[in-house]
């Protein structure tokens, strides 16, 4: 556009076209977050709660007041502190020989496509590197490593269960997602519409309500999962008491809750894949999973991509449905964060349960820098800040 | 596509029927517990698990009228439309010009964007609930639709872009050379263009006031007249002892409506939900 308009005049519809989402993204969203950096720096607490006089000394005699913390940093070095000790350290150096061979092998598969028009078949390098990972495992003693970084510090604790959850939800709801769109992309299904719209109903009804309703189920004397499995003469374990059940129990219903967003997401690119590109393949005589494995995944990548970053963020962020399941629970003992505690409810609990306010000031910088270079890193797939002119 | 084999189908019907059971027995679940006389979700009768067997309106009769349902339904409808008003108007122009216009800042602007949205919600709420205070807001519905609708204002300006993107943009430009004025060509051809993102991201806009909870939680602590939907039944199923029949029968008279909502304007889900410019 601007073919009519050129300089101030430009300039001025642009500024009248940007302003209402600039203001409003201004006043609500940048202001909290700077004064939140802002507090991240003082001794914010329970105990120094009002508003300080003189932001540079704090006076001994109005300790009610709070003022700049000693040292600046001192909030972030708590968070940081207990995981750059010598042990600590050591601890790292064990974890990253376990996944050496993992990132080795990315390289590698990478450097083979590139090198050559048609690569060798690199598929079975993965299950490869992840046998040699899980001897360097047995070898190198990684779950005491983890047990002693997970001692040391809390948010070590946190961020491992978080990434667990997510790297245990994510090839669910794609492969969930995947099943159940290509069925529904099949020719020969009658009554699509119907089918996809009752498949669509856990992302349509809010979730709080199904938050409980789940919860319920996985309850251990009345839960219908347990009665369930009474009448098979299973006795049912305790899912929320349990820390792996209950870890279980909060993949299960997100996994419930997100399928639906991955099958349209999946179904919307199915639909754009032309035809005759399977015609041109079953004259070749390709079987239905080379068509799979050759034709369709390739092409969902550009849409999966993006779902899967998107969905992974949100997945890191979850914070109701968990919340109203477990609460974080079950506690692995005192104030230690419990097994489901991720990394918003343990925020949450610092804040409201704690009153930290300055230590939860600092712990969400550090999230939010995670996950803004998260987000860089999804732009990759997205494109997002092209233009249409571009 | 060659016809699959009669046992092929079969199997591909089971599984949908199986994946259709379990994504919809939980809403059935609330729906038998609300139908169900007393206040219990659990039943030892297997069929009753299944299938409604003694069947009464008490449930719904009173939580309709002897709990404040209705003043908690009123106050969310209040705050989802007008947030959903909010977010879409305060969206719109902003998205229009972040896709039709080419200048200085354009791509900051757009990461900024980003950056902000990456800022975990639930950890400003201290932060905002220091604005609301200072604006007067602080507690009042008015300070909830805020929250929201800036809340929510990323993704609507992220999703409308990228919608916008889609649309070629050589229409508006002969629209330009005909003497119309970028305001007229947004009004008049970009957003009649835009209607399925603009039908999605309203449809997004409303959900999140509709069903946020735990800022609304936070915010009207203790004011049960003023509780939203979401604040007012969980509230009930936090009690010692639970109301599951009337827990069930407001669950499920909020559920239908967003249900309907939703499915209604699923046609336009995957047209309209762009991911941010992947599509097209």
């Amino acid at each position: 556009m601007g073919v009519s308009y050129r300089g101030w005049k430009k300039r001025l519809i642009i500024l009248l076209f940007t302003a209402p989402t600039m203001i409003g993204v201004t006043i609500l969203s940048l202001y909290p977050m700077l004064y939140n950096i802002f507090i991240s720096l003082t001794n914010r607490s329970r105990f120094h709660y009002k508003p300080p006089e003189d932001i540079w000394h704090c006076d001994p005699k109005t300790l009610q007041h709070y003022c700049w913390q000693q040292p600046l940093l001192g909030n972030y070095q708590e968070i940081f502190g207990p995981l750059v000790t010598k042990e600590a350290l050591e601890a790292w150096l064990r974890l990253f020989i376990v996944i050496a061979p993992l990132l080795l092998v990315a390289w590698a598969v990478r450097r083979v496509k590139e090198k050559s028009l048609s690569p060798p078949s690199t598929w079975y390098w993965w299950p490869v590197g992840m046998a040699v990972s899980a001897v360097l495992w047995v070898v190198v003693k990684a779950n005491e490593a983890i047990a002693l970084l997970s001692d040391a510090s809390d948010f070590f604790i946190v961020m491992f269960h978080t990434f667990l959850y997510v790297l245990a939800c994510i090839p669910f709801f794609f492969l969930f997602g995947l099943i159940l769109a290509l069925i529904l992309n099949n020719r020969h299904i009658k009554a699509k519409g119907a089918w996809r719209t009752l498949l669509i109903f856990p992302w349509a009804v809010p979730s709080y309500i199904t938050a409980l309703i789940w919860q319920f189920f996985f309850r251990t004397e009345q839960g219908t999962i347990n009665q369930v499995l009474k009448l098979f003469g299973i006795q049912g374990p305790a899912w929320l008491q349990d820390p792996i059940w209950a870890f279980v129990a909060v993949v299960v219903i997100n996994i419930w809750l997100s399928y639906p967003f991955f099958m349209v997401v999946i179904l919307g690119a199915l639909q754009s894949i032309p035809q005759d590109q399977y015609e041109a393949a079953e004259v070749d005589g390709a079987t239905w999973f080379q068509q799979l494995t050759r034709i369709t995944l390739p092409l969902l990548r550009p849409a999966v991509m993006p779902a899967i970053v998107l969905s992974a963020i949100t997945t890191f962020q979850m914070f109701n449905t968990v919340w109203l399941v477990t609460a974080g629970g079950p506690i692995r003992g005192a104030g230690k964060p419990g097994v489901t505690e991720f990394v918003m409810i343990y925020g949450y609990k610092t804040l409201f349960r704690g009153d930290r306010y300055a230590d939860a000031g600092a712990y969400a910088t550090v999230i939010f820098i995670l996950l803004f270079f998260a987000t860089l890193f999804s732009l990759r797939f997205t494109k997002i800040t092209k233009g249409a002119y571009q | 596509m060659r016809r699959p084999s009669r046992l092929t189908l079969v199997l591909l019907y089971l599984v949908l029927i199986i994946a259709v059971f379990i994504a919809i027995y939980p809403i059935w679940f609330v729906f038998l517990a609300a139908l169900r006389p007393g206040q219990r979700l659990l039943t030892l009768n297997l069929v009753g698990m299944f299938l409604p067997v003694e069947v009464t309106w008490e449930n719904f009769h009173a939580i309709l009228f002897d709990m404040p349902f209705l003043t908690w339904l009123k106050n969310s409808l209040f705050i989802a439309t007008l947030t959903t008003v909010f977010c879409v108007s305060l969206a719109t122009t902003g998205a229009f010009a972040f896709s039709r216009f080419q200048f200085k800042g354009r791509e900051t602007a757009l990461i900024l964007l980003l950056a902000i949205q990456s800022f975990p919600g639930i950890l400003a709420l201290v932060p905002i609930a220091q604005i609301l205070r200072s604006l007067g807001l602080f507690g009042t519905h008015w300070g909830l639709i805020l929250a929201y609708s800036t809340g929510t204002l990323v993704f609507t300006t992220w999703n409308l872009k990228g919608y916008f993107d889609t649309i070629p943009i050589e229409i508006e430009e002969a629209a330009l050379i005909d003497g119309a004025t970028p305001l007229q060509a947004f009004l008049q051809i970009g957003l009649p263009l835009a209607r399925p993102a603009l039908a999605v991201t309203a449809l997004f806009g409303f959900l999140a006031g509709w069903n946020e909870y735990i800022m609304a939680e936070v915010m009207l602590v203790g004011k049960e007249e003023m509780f939203t939907l979401p604040v007012g039944l969980t509230h009930l199923a936090q009690d010692m002892e639970i109301p599951w029949g009337l827990f069930a029968a407001g669950a499920l008279l909020i559920s239908v409506p967003t249900l309907l909502v939703f499915l209604s304007l699923q046609r336009y889900l995957e047209s309209g939900l762009t991911l941010g410019g992947v599509k097209g």
